[in-house]
């Protein structure tokens, strides 16, 4: 028994040795794995390394993991000594084999606040036991800790930008609503974005790897428009092929409604946005996507994106657009009509707080019938202005009580854009969908959404 | 651990293009509570575990043992397990912050905090450890916001507000944290559809919508609840099979099933499914030679599923377990020793 385990234990040294010298000659490793084999070959190492591609034999992992296991938790106990290269070794190998298991990440935690690692280095490790683990909610937890190091060290670093050296380039304001991010924080906002679609993409409807993404732009982009309305528009390629995919969906949700916030916020802003893109933007990861299917729609929805204007009614119009599309072409989605109440929901809760907001998607009837001049840019904001002696506030106004009854005009379409009138709109989209439908799945989906307009939606 | 479900196996397998949505149950599935076989099956869990995968689900082991027991007691088996062992494996997991951890030598978190002092509310057992400190724990890792986080390191997550208040309410100690900002959070992390996520603005999840409903009812807050839209979001997780998922388009899953069910239970709108096809599903789940629950028919058992097909049937009226308490997830009667009555909506 003796013999074994010394056999046991020499065999786990060289191992742990053999992968941290692969990091080190491939420091490009971008998938980890374990390749079935239940017996070890005569005199080779478990470590097969081709290309950038790491993988374990499985005959080892039951003594490694146990092994490396016990000796970690005693040295947590103060039963047993580790140097810090020993722990940094010892938790890579672990994590790579249980990323679950946190106290190993808590270890890396500090010997990085002790500066024996570095940050970016944990991003990596992360991103490869995701590659295995695409879920792993620990691995998810830590990731979201090291970057509010590195961030805390941009904003610590953002008064001393102009020294030398090759520390983080902060040129923005620390907690500012600037529409720019720094370098460093674009790079870490690609990264994040990059990590998260490759773990989306191993994992339907992974719930760790959305809640992330919306994390990271939280932290990151903060009420940044430009970058919002990117991922929007990079999203609508994704989605179109996953179509079963309830968190990418709802990524988007959460996309439009900061939008809104965002756009009824600035007053430059609240019907217009101007983008221009500014280096910052995901649009390498969209590449990548592009070359997996033929875009669905692709083309005139980046048309729709891009262009200087985008209007709160518009996103709507487009976003319902495109989920008729999808559900006509995937029928029987539930998540497709699970989108379609969500987006219907958060519409008609925008149309009874800004009643004076045509729903007209035409700019210039908008901008007019707000009152507002394209030129001063001036908004319907909280702030009550009155032009034309219309009353363009953000509390609700009356329709009855509009002043002005030769304003015929306006008043027909301040009726025209009332919440009914939507609500209609999407009762015949049913009425006629169910007329030409003989999907089963697709009726059942249909029918429970009219209820729920008629039960959840109605006035 | 929540909702760890299939923490050993995280290999799923994807199908590609043609989504499976839902299981067909065979004509010769369980239909019949087999509850020798459950018991016998969690008695014995402990033991044979080979050293490999002991080893792989160690970081959860406190809240493993809190599945065991409850199932346990839920079939009036507790007495089979070993109390005074697993006392003093409790003992020896809370550290000097006052924090317990999944098991020696691991790092204090909420999660396991909570298991703990459910398993020593299961024994009448609270003062074992140190409770003072369990408490002053728990304050600490609370945020200006009123959210909490899992442990020192400041993870925010609604689970762990549910954790925070859940631990203190078992000790009667709800009153030591500021309960108002707590709620405030909680209610950020609700969605349109009624359901809550894990941080404001996340997508609804079962199980976080269980979290965060056991939450407000511990706080006396469930009229905040929009119970209609959250029980028509709740119900249409149940699919053709009978089993619920816990989100659109996943597969129905026995501990979906629980988080759901629960949930329907606290806000008052458990009538919305149809039960006996729950009832038939969650049986379906059972296996026959082994004993214990998989998360769907024919899969590998495991007692996180066990305890919560268990608890499901309970809650669906099983006579022959004792009835479950949708909050906490524990026995009734215990509750009632502790003098805890968590609210629910009619
Ligand atoms: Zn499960």
């Amino acid at each position: 028994m003796a013999e074994f385990e010394k056999e046991v234990s020499v065999l786990v040294q060289r191992v742990v040795r053999d992968i941290s010298n692969a990091f080190k000659k491939n420091p490009n490793i971008d998938e980890i794995g374990i390749i079935p084999c239940p017996e070890p070959r005569y005199n080779r190492s478990p470590i097969v390394l081709v290309e950038t591609k790491l993988g374990l034999e499985s005959w080892c992992v039951k003594f490694l993991l146990p092994s490396l296991h016990r000796k970690l938790l005693l040295y947590r106990q103060r039963k047993n000594y580790l140097d810090r290269e020993a722990l940094v070794d010892v938790t890579v190998t672990l994590l790579l084999l249980n990323p679950d298991f946190t106290t190993a990440w808590n270890i890396r935690k500090e010997l990085l606040q002790c500066g024996v690692l570095n940050p970016e280095k944990d991003l990596y490790l992360g991103k490869l036991a995701l590659t295995r683990f695409p879920k792993s909610p620990e691995t998810w937890i830590h990731r979201r800790w090291v970057l509010l190091q590195i961030l805390q060290q941009c904003y610590a670093q953002k008064d001393c930008r102009k020294e030398q050296g090759e520390g983080y380039l902060c040129h923005t304001e620390a907690t500012g609503s600037s529409q720019n991010l720094c370098t460093h924080q674009a790079r870490l906002l690609h990264q994040e974005m990059a990590v998260c679609s490759e773990a989306a993409g191993r994992y339907p409807s992974n719930y760790n790897a959305w809640s992330h993404r919306i994390w990271v732009l939280q932290h990151i982009a903060k009420d940044n428009v430009e970058v919002f309305l990117d991922e929007l528009s990079s999203m609508r390629l994704w989605v179109s092929m996953h179509v079963s995919d309830h968190s990418g969906f709802h990524y988007r949700q959460f996309l439009l409604k900061a939008l809104v916030t965002e756009l009824c916020k600035s007053p430059e802003s609240t019907a217009t946005a101007t983008l221009r893109q500014q280096g910052i933007t995901t649009s390498g990861e969209r590449a990548h996507l592009k070359d997996t299917r033929p875009a669905f729609g692709l083309e005139e929805s980046c048309k729709e994106w891009q262009p200087g204007v985008v209007t709160v009614p518009r996103l709507f119009d487009l976003e319902v657009d495109f989920c008729s599309e999808l559900i006509h072409s995937y029928p029987g989605h539930e998540t497709l009509w699970c989108h379609r109440r969500q987006v219907v929901f958060l519409w008609y809760q925008w149309r009874r707080e800004h009643p004076n907001f045509p729903g007209n998607t035409n700019e210039d009837d908008a901008l007019h019938f707000c009152g507002i001049s394209k030129d001063n840019g001036q908004a319907c904001s909280s702030t009550e202005t009155s032009v034309n002696g219309l009353t363009c506030g953000g509390d609700a106004m009356e329709v009855d009580g509009l002043p002005d009854p030769q304003d015929a005009t306006l008043v027909k379409r301040g009726l025209l854009m009332s919440c009914s009138l939507a609500l209609h709109a999407e009762h015949s989209y049913v009425s006629s969908l169910l007329d030409n439908c003989c999907n089963l799945e697709q009726r059942r989906f249909a029918l429970a959404y009219k209820k729920w307009l008629g039960s959840i939606i109605r006035q | 651990m929540l909702f760890s479900c299939n923490f050993l196996s995280s290999a799923s397998v994807v199908h590609e293009g043609t989504p499976v949505k839902d299981v067909v149950i065979k004509p010769d599935a369980p239909s019949a509570l087999i509850l020798d076989k459950h018991a016998d099956y969690i008695a014995a869990y402990g033991s044979k575990k080979d050293d490999y995968e002991y080893t792989l689900s160690e970081y959860l082991r406190m809240s493993g043992i809190y599945w065991g027991l409850t199932v346990m007691d839920l079939m009036s088996q507790l007495p089979r397990m070993n109390c005074e062992e697993i006392t003093e494996f409790i003992q020896s997991c809370q550290h000097e912050c006052g924090g317990i951890s999944a098991s020696t030598g691991h790092d204090p978190h909420l999660l396991y905090t909570l298991s703990a002092v459910q398993i020593l509310a299961l024994y009448d057992n609270v003062q074992a450890v140190d409770v003072d400190k369990v408490v002053q724990y728990i304050q600490t890792l609370q945020q200006e916001d009123g959210s909490f986080s899992g442990d020192k390191w400041g993870e925010i997550d609604t689970r762990f507000s549910f954790c925070a208040v859940a631990t203190l309410a078992l000790l009667g100690k709800l009153d030591t944290i500021n309960v108002d900002k707590a709620v405030e959070f909680v209610l950020s992390c609700m969605n349109f559809d009624g359901g809550f996520g894990c941080r404001p603005g996340s997508e609804s999840h079962a199980g976080q919508i269980y979290c965060c409903t056991g939450f407000l009812s511990l706080t006396g807050q469930l009229h905040r609840v929009n119970a209609d839209l959250l029980g028509w979001w709740l119900c249409e997780r149940q699919l053709p099979s009978g089993g619920l998922n816990g989100r659109p388009e996943k597969l129905p899953d026995v501990c979906y099933s629980w988080w759901v069910l629960a949930s329907l239970k606290i806000i008052g709108r458990i009538h919305w499914i149809d039960k006996a096809k729950l009832r038939a599903f969650i049986l379906a789940c059972q296996d026959e030679e082994t004993g214990g629950f998989a998360d769907r028919p024919g899969d590998m058992v495991d007692p996180f599923h066990t305890l919560f097909g268990v608890a499901g049937l309970s809650l669906l009226g099983e006579e022959q377990v004792k009835p479950v308490n949708p909050v906490l997830c524990m026995p009734e009667v215990v509750l009632r020793r502790i003098g805890l009555e968590p609210d629910l909506l009619s």
